[in-house]
């Protein structure tokens, strides 16, 4: 070794954080002031947020925004009518689109984007919403064009993406409207008829008069007839399913007891009977709307997995002319046959055949497998898949609603709709129930009619209400519900339905290094050189080599001043990369592949023969991962660590933060392995990792977590994600996770347990249908209280930082 | 009693305007998003300087 130059001294004085995104500053920052930057992107849209007043937006904001992209994207395609008419819709003025981005991560976000927007002229109006990840533009063709809209976002950091098309999303907001406004019709509607129906209670000693007391009931029979035929129509139309299906089910029950509560009273209130029952009827309507809403929100964060798959369709394609040329239309102008580009590092638009030459595809969307796959010239090229290091030229063989892509999509959304496996088993108990519930309340019915005719449709009825099984219904969706919410507020999303319950009995967590433990951001440490070259021609040399390279290494070499030229560069998978710079042929990558030597860990420059450089790399600790590994242990966890990477780097990385078992040069099948085996010794394993080469591990593990830092598409294989840079979040979400199923343990515990003592009481008569109603009530309003606990506490002992 | 005959309607009026009110807000969007507007009120907002074409192209870059 001739010269080991140390660069940690000569980057610490450039150390900072940026001032829009958050990204680690090196030596090439622009410093404006006392402000400084990552790179020019970040440094023009700080300028034009502050020129444009909005400077509020770095006060008010909670995460750091997305870096903004140097090279901007061409949106001027989404001119196009084809595109427009797709994706957009008329409004009075203009047009209106739906646009995804994934870089909105806070409420402070959509207030810039809405300003920003709104600043343009020919902009009618703009609305985004942090929680989707949506916004919603309309704006006038005539004075603006829509491609200078995108512009302005993709140049202030959320590059847009089209959404699934308009209609969708249309469809959408429809749907959540109609069930909001249900619920406000029935909220309304039940306050309303209960204090009509309480006037008709407190009449204790039976002194009203007969003609006010028929008006109270049909006024309460008014107000009460909206609640049940309007809001309580999902039930009565779920009804009506389950019998055509010839099965008996919650929905049956409810409307069943609606129904009869409802028409009941009309004729009691018709032959003026003693009784009515038409706030039975409606706190019924009221209470269960409630308990859809909740399980329909747990069921609606999983929706991210959508648009992950809508952003990896490009909107556009680059179609070849008969000429040689290049042109680019929307992806339905694309028809079979025609011959397509796709850039490096761009998403395939349709399903085709490669032409020409090989070229590597990642597939992580389609196949979950996440290292790159070679295809040869012939072979076939998925749609969602992204080209890697060189374009391709491909013949498209299949388009739109036939592509893998789609059938994966429509997959996905089968899998959203389908319910949570605890759910669905609360309401096979629940069908049961109701089948045991309806024969006792026919033979309670017949017992009665016997002996006591005129009690007879009184104690059933309040044998129905008081048994209804919605604090059953309740009792897990809403803790699940509550529990997904606050472990979104500490930026943890659940991807999957029954990730939470899995993650409470986990016992064992499987750790990856790079990118979860270490921030993902390699740093050089130290060069040695050897023969002729010094080390800055060495540092040059490699990052030409490793300029364009998607390699996480590559991030190391990003800021060296790389004034060469590298031609032919290919990368070697698990090995490393090679390529002509300066009429010479190198090698960059493990020692044997290099230089021929044995491999040390580090990285090696050479020809393959001879070894010129020996480049260290460093990885920085996320700052509280020792902490983390700590609270893991707390909760009686134990943590293993397992990583590709050498022996040494990894044994000192583990003692750095406390980890005793650790695996190194691991292949993600030895990984899987690892997992397998502890799984077969009867532990729950979670694995977590940064989702960008741990897809198989992660989708083998009985639960799994990745850091956002990785590839947002590979996070699909994962049960969680992390969206919050903290690994903390890891130990909070297993306590979170333990204290929910606890929390559904005492819910069910006490829905059934109130059953068992009400249901014999009713029978006998003992109970009236609102006293009835209101136990039903009382058990539902306990059973969500104990719920909304998990939220609570959460939000007071756990702030984010 | 007859004041029933007043206050009863009279409720059943307020009822209906209450429906009506919060039909128009949700169908103008007032509930799609509850987290954003939360944020605005933070700050009042001097009236947006007409932006020049010359900024325009300086960020283009």
């Amino acid at each position: 070794m001739d010269a080991a130059l140390p660069l940690r001294e000569t980057r610490t004085a450039e150390t900072g954080a940026c001032h829009h995104c958050g990204e680690t500053l090196t030596s090439d920052a622009i410093r404006d002031g006392n402000r400084a930057f990552c790179c020019n992107g970040c440094a023009a849209a700080s300028t034009w947020i502050r020129e444009a007043a909005l400077g509020d937006y770095y006060a008010l904001r909670t995460s750091p925004a997305g870096r903004v992209q140097a090279d901007a994207a061409d949106f001027g395609a989404w001119d196009r009518d084809v595109v427009l008419a797709e994706h957009s819709r008329l409004v009075p003025g203009g047009r209106e689109i739906t646009v995804l981005t994934d870089a909105m991560r806070c409420a402070a976000c959509a207030w810039l984007i809405d300003r920003a927007l709104r600043r343009q002229a020919g902009v009618l109006d703009a609305g985004a919403n942090a929680v989707t990840g949506r916004i919603v533009v309309s704006w006038d063709p005539q004075r603006v064009a829509l491609s200078t809209l995108m512009q302005r976002l993709s140049a202030l950091g959320y590059r847009p993406w089209l959404a699934t098309g308009e209609a969708r999303e249309q469809a959408q907001r429809r749907e959540r409207r109609r069930w909001l406004v249900r619920l406000g019709v029935a909220g309304l509607g039940a306050i309303q008829a209960m204090m009509f129906a309480e006037a008709l209670y407190l009449d204790t000693a039976q002194q009203m008069p007969v003609a006010t007391r028929d008006f109270f009931r049909w006024i309460t029979f008014m107000v009460c007839t909206p609640v049940v035929f309007y809001s309580g129509w999902p039930f009565l139309e779920g009804m009506w399913r389950e019998l055509r299906g010839r099965r008996v089910g919650m929905d049956t029950l409810i409307a069943g007891s609606t129904l009869l509560a409802y028409f009941a009273s009309l004729v009691e209130t018709l032959r003026g009977g003693t009784h009515v029952w038409y706030d039975a009827a409606v706190m019924f309507v009221l209470l269960l709307l409630v308990a859809r809403m909740f399980e329909q929100r747990a069921r609606g964060i999983a929706s991210a997995q959508v648009d992950a798959l809508a952003r990896a369709r490009p909107a556009l394609a680059l179609r070849e002319r008969d000429d040689g040329s290049a042109e680019q239309v929307p992806l339905n102008e694309i028809v079979v046959g025609d011959i397509l580009r796709v850039a490096a590092g761009e998403a395939v638009p349709a399903d085709g055949v490669l032409l020409d030459h090989a070229a590597s595809f990642d597939e992580a969307l389609i196949t979950g497998e996440s290292t790159p796959v070679r295809r040869d010239a012939g072979d076939a090229a998925l749609a969602g898949s992204v080209c890697r290091e060189q374009s391709a030229r491909l013949r498209v063989v299949r388009t739109g609603a036939d592509t893998r892509l789609s059938q994966l999509t429509r997959l996905v959304e089968q899998a959203q709709s389908a319910r949570p496996r605890l759910a669905r088993a609360a309401e096979r108990v629940a069908g049961g129930f109701v089948v045991a519930l309806l024969l006792c309340a026919v033979a309670t019915f017949a017992w009665w009619h016997v002996h006591e005719p005129a009690r007879a449709l009184e104690v059933t009825l309040a044998l129905l209400v008081v048994s209804c099984p919605c604090a059953l219904s309740l009792a897990i969706p809403t803790a699940l519900t509550t529990a997904h919410g606050a472990l979104a507020r500490i930026g943890v999303l659940g991807v999957r339905e029954d990730a939470l319950s899995t993650l409470a009995r986990v016992d064992r967590v499987v750790l990856d290094k790079t990118g979860t433990l270490s921030n993902g951001r390699p740093e050089l440490d130290s060069v040695a050189t050897f023969g002729h070259l010094d080390a800055t021609a060495a540092l040059s040399i490699a990052a030409a080599l490793e300029r364009g390279s998607a390699h996480p290494l590559a991030q190391a070499f990003a800021h060296v001043d790389a004034d060469r030229e590298a031609r032919g560069v290919q990368a070697i998978a698990g090995r490393g990369i090679e390529g002509d710079v300066d009429g010479m042929h190198w090698r960059l990558g493990r020692a044997d592949f290099a230089a021929a030597h044995t491999d040390d860990g580090a990285l090696w420059l050479g020809d393959g023969t001879r070894a010129f450089a020996r480049i260290t790399i460093r990885e920085t600790m996320r700052e509280d991962a020792r902490e983390a590994v700590a609270a893991l242990r707390g909760v009686g966890v134990s943590v293993e660590l397992c990583s590709g990477d050498a022996g040494d780097a990894v044994a000192s990385f583990a003692r750095q933060v406390g980890i005793d078992e650790f695996h190194a040069r691991r292949s993600p099948e030895d990984k899987l392995a690892r997992v397998r085996a502890a799984q077969a010794r009867g532990e729950v394993v979670a694995m977590v990792g940064d989702g960008l080469n741990d897809a198989p591990v992660l989708a083998g593990a009985d639960v799994s977590l990745a850091m956002a830092e990785g590839a947002a598409l590979a996070q699909r294989a994962a049960d969680l994600v992390v969206t919050s840079p903290s690994l903390l979040r890891v130990p909070q979400a297993i306590v979170l996770a333990r204290r929910t199923q606890s929390i559904i343990r005492q819910n069910l515990a006490w829905a059934l347990g109130y059953n068992v003592l009400a249901i014999p009481l009713a029978a006998t008569g003992h109970v009236t249908p609102w006293i009835a109603a209101l136990g039903m009530a009382a058990s539902s309003l306990l059973v969500t209280l104990n719920a909304l606990r998990l939220g609570r506490r959460e939000r007071t002992s756990r702030r984010p930082a | 009693m007859n004041i029933l005959l007043l206050l009863v309607p009279i409720s059943l009026v307020l009822l209906g305007i209450a429906i009506g009110s919060f039909v128009w807000a949700v169908r103008r969007g007032q509930f799609d998003d509850l987290d954003t507007p939360a944020i605005d009120i933070l700050r009042d907002e001097p009236l947006p300087a007409p932006r020049d074409d010359a900024t325009e192209t300086r960020d283009a870059d």
